[in-house]
């Protein structure tokens, strides 16, 4: 299962990447949901065990027969649990950056970041 | 002023928007027997409302947007999540977030204590919320626009 | 005294911002909107004030309050714990978060869309409760970012092209920090797999009690989350984010954010060498501390902008702070909490002033202001009080801080640290002089002749806290009664850690 987190680390990366080094407000945004995208799949590729079942007790099962067989097959849930609150901060996160980014573009009419200095001087 | 798409994107969005809806309200309701639930839905609401503004453009589409009505239905699904949170604790039960209502047998669309309470709230407010985010920008482009 | 549950400390708040719209719905028919939100604001915090006063009596006691929600037990739910380290972080955010409610009933007078100010400042109230009162990681990641995003918007609010250059700029350093921060809490579940402090304490304690060296996973992600607390507390290298936000942003929520929202960033600081890591960082810290705290008065001594010079020194201070939590020793870490104190204090009120002179006259270039003691003597005086505060002068309550943090580094057998604190209070000293003759002393422009005191409203919390200042500072055992306890429970993770798993 190593090639989930090599992966989650490629994402992380790329979206590090266009964070610091693009000239374009959007890019750096989808930058930004990059590395979240990657951070996710990090944690979820945590839950993991081999040969696990989804963690959803079917309809119509008795407790006390298959739930001790249930517990160990399962994948952990929590992670999941956790990526789903992630994805909804990351969502308030990305929308509030765009509406900022149009703001950004009605006063300066550029989107570089590299032009946006006024409070420098 | 917002510029729709073509007649055949028009069609097929006025076509598929009920089905979307009830998919939506589906995952919302389900939620804690399937994948699913209150974020899920009512991001799929809000997906459908969404499709049908940008097929046909803000003014001309069939289903409009009263800003008042939305910022109340915000408004309410925040508070009945934490009313019901709020109400586990005042009816006896003592703790936040006590189940008030009985769990029921596994498996049952009616189990689960409180939980599809706390869905149907969570899936107006996210639905709601989207939908507004949606209006804002829509509105300052159009803005921009003139 | 009735029992109240602390988890009501949270719920009031953000029980409130979403009530908050409707009743700004209701109440523009008649007309009162503005008037009607902002008591209601008010009224919202004072409760919450009183809630969290009334758990005083049992923390001090050295009882942890501990409220399990949803009566799940821990380590399998979500807990409060509220110690003395956390109570009174709780104390702080609920009192400031009062006063500068009360001030901006004022000071927003002129801007529309009061309602969704109300609302928001009720939002990042009920998350930076939740940060401190939590006794779990990751519900500590949630509420962190409430108040991040509401930080953002806020700092935004006035959608001038200033704010939203400072804001767009804020939040995306922000979000990376708080991205850091996921990726740590995701390495710390993965290896230990608990997300509850205590239980993280202590098997983070046999995990370093069994093997030798620690594992490569468990330093990896202490340093991000190092890195990530280091982000949010604006240390450099990491605090380009600082100035511009506190400049742009209303003066208000510059308020806010030097004040009650740096108390969350050093109260993670103070937790993170004794729970859940238990690992030493101290000389990072105080490497850190040193480097912010010259770093900052350097570039506040060459401002030429109100706020932004008060921005610079809230750096220099906090640097003080992680200097203080840095060395280890008792004298530092309630030396460094004492500090956050008084700072908080003295910090909100000269942001304060600054908001009056803005308010009334309409600039905050030092170039422009001047001679404005005649026209505005309650607001020049507490400013005075201030900058002496901030310097580090007897009898106001920065001294007793800045003497306990002079002795702690002369304790713990580092002199040179010391001396550079004391030469970077001689340098804030000089820079407030500075400011103060610019500012209220000198020639007054012909256009500020008619200019008027501040309203009440904002004179009110300025007053309260010039009068906080001085007392403290007459009797700093005052102080000391609130910072001892959050030192001993800092540094006492085994007693936290018996009580929360142990306990009822």
């Amino acid at each position: 299962m190593s090639l989930n987190y090599i992966v989650a680390m490629l994402l992380i990366t790329l979206g590090l990447y266009c964070l610091l080094l693009k000239r374009n407000l959007i890019k750096m945004v989808i930058g930004l949901g990059v590395i979240t995208d990657g951070i996710h799949l990090f944690l979820i590729s945590m839950g993991y065990r081999e040969g696990g079942i989804a963690a959803i007790v079917p309809g119509g099962m008795l407790q006390d027969n298959v739930a001790a067989g249930f517990a160990s097959a399962a994948v952990d849930p929590i992670p999941q649990a956790l990526v789903l609150t992630s994805i909804v901060i990351n969502i308030c996160i990305v929308a509030l950056a765009l509406s900022l980014t149009i703001w950004v573009y009605r006063h300066y009419g550029t989107l570089d970041p590299s032009e946006i200095r006024r409070l420098r001087e | 002023m917002m510029a729709g798409m073509t007649t055949i994107v028009r069609t097929i969005s006025r076509l598929l928007f009920p089905f979307m809806f009830l998919f939506g309200v589906y995952v919302l309701i389900h939620g804690h027997l399937t994948p699913g639930g209150g974020f899920q839905g009512g991001v799929i609401i809000a997906a459908a409302f969404v499709m049908l503004w940008l097929a046909y453009g803000l003014e001309q589409s069939p289903i409009g947007f009263e800003l008042f009505r939305t910022e109340i239905l915000e408004a309410i699904g925040g508070l009945t999540l934490a009313t019901v949170g709020l109400v586990g604790f005042a009816m006896g039960v003592g703790k936040f977030f006590g189940h008030v209502l009985p769990l029921g047998t596994l498996g049952n669309l009616l189990s689960g204590g409180d939980l599809p309470l706390l869905n149907i709230g969570v899936g107006i407010e996210v639905a709601t919320s989207l939908v507004l985010v949606f209006y804002a920008m829509l509105r300052k482009v159009a803005w921009d626009e003139k | 005294m009735i029992e109240i549950p602390p988890i009501v400390a949270i719920v009031l708040p953000l029980f409130g911002a979403f009530l908050t719209p409707i009743i700004a719905i209701v109440s523009r028919r008649f007309d009162v909107e503005r008037k009607v939100c902002g008591w209601f604001m008010v009224a919202i915090m004072i409760a919450m004030l009183l809630v969290v006063v009334s758990m005083g009596a049992r923390v001090w006691g050295g009882e942890i309050i501990i409220y399990k929600l949803g009566g799940w037990d821990p380590p399998w739910g979500i807990n409060l714990a509220i110690d003395g380290l956390a109570f009174q972080m709780a104390l702080m955010i609920a009192g400031l978060g009062t006063l500068v409610a009360i001030y901006s009933l004022a000071y927003m007078k002129r801007d529309s869309r009061f309602d969704l100010y109300c609302t928001l400042i009720l939002l990042i109230t009920a998350g930076m409760m939740g940060i401190v009162l939590t006794g779990d990681l990751f519900n500590f990641y949630v509420f962190l970012e409430i108040t991040c995003i509401s930080s953002y918007a806020l700092v935004a609010f006035r959608r001038n092209s200033d704010a939203v250059e400072a804001g767009i700029k804020y939040m995306i350093i922000g979000s990376l920090g708080t991205s850091i921060l996921l990726l740590s809490i995701t390495m710390l579940y993965g290896s230990i797999g608990s997300l509850n402090i205590a239980d993280l304490g202590q098997k983070l304690a046999m995990a370093k009690a069994g093997a030798e060296p620690v594992p490569m996973i468990l330093v990896v992600a202490l340093a991000l989350f190092v890195t990530g607390i280091m982000i949010k507390v604006a240390m450099v290298p990491f605090h380009a984010w600082l100035a511009d936000a506190l400049t742009a942003a209303p003066t208000a929520i510059s308020a806010l954010l030097a004040g009650p929202v740096a108390v969350i960033g050093i109260y993670w600081v103070a937790r993170i060498p004794y729970l859940p890591f238990g690992m030493p960082v101290g000389v990072i810290l105080v490497a850190l501390g040193i480097i912010s705290m010259v770093v900052g008065v350097l570039m506040a001594l060459v401002q030429t902008d109100f706020k932004r010079m008060l921005a610079y020194h809230v750096i220099s201070q906090k640097g003080y702070m992680v200097l203080g939590i840095g060395l280890g020793t008792t004298l530092g870490l309630q030396g460094g909490l004492f500090h956050l104190l008084n700072h908080s204090t003295y910090k909100c009120m000269l942001f304060m002033c600054a908001g009056a002179v803005l308010h009334r006259t309409g600039s905050q270039k030092f170039d422009e202001l001047g001679g404005l003691s005649k026209n505005m003597p309650i607001t020049s005086s507490v400013f005075l009080i201030g900058a002496l505060a901030i310097s580090g002068i007897p009898p106001l309550n920065g001294f007793a801080s800045k003497y306990t943090i002079y002795l702690a580094g002369v304790d713990a057998g580092q002199p040179i640290i010391t001396a550079i604190a004391v030469l970077v209070s001689a340098l804030t000293l000089a820079s407030f002089l500075k400011a103060f003759s610019s500012v209220f002393l000198g020639q007054r422009p012909e256009r500020f002749k008619d200019v008027k005191e501040a309203p009440m409203q904002m004179l009110f919390p300025m007053c309260v806290m010039a009068a906080i200042c001085i007392v403290i500072g007459l009797l700093p055992a005052l102080g000391f009664n609130i910072a001892g306890p959050a030192q001993t429970a800092a540094m006492n993770p085994g007693n936290y850690i018996s009580q929360v798993l142990g306990g009822t």
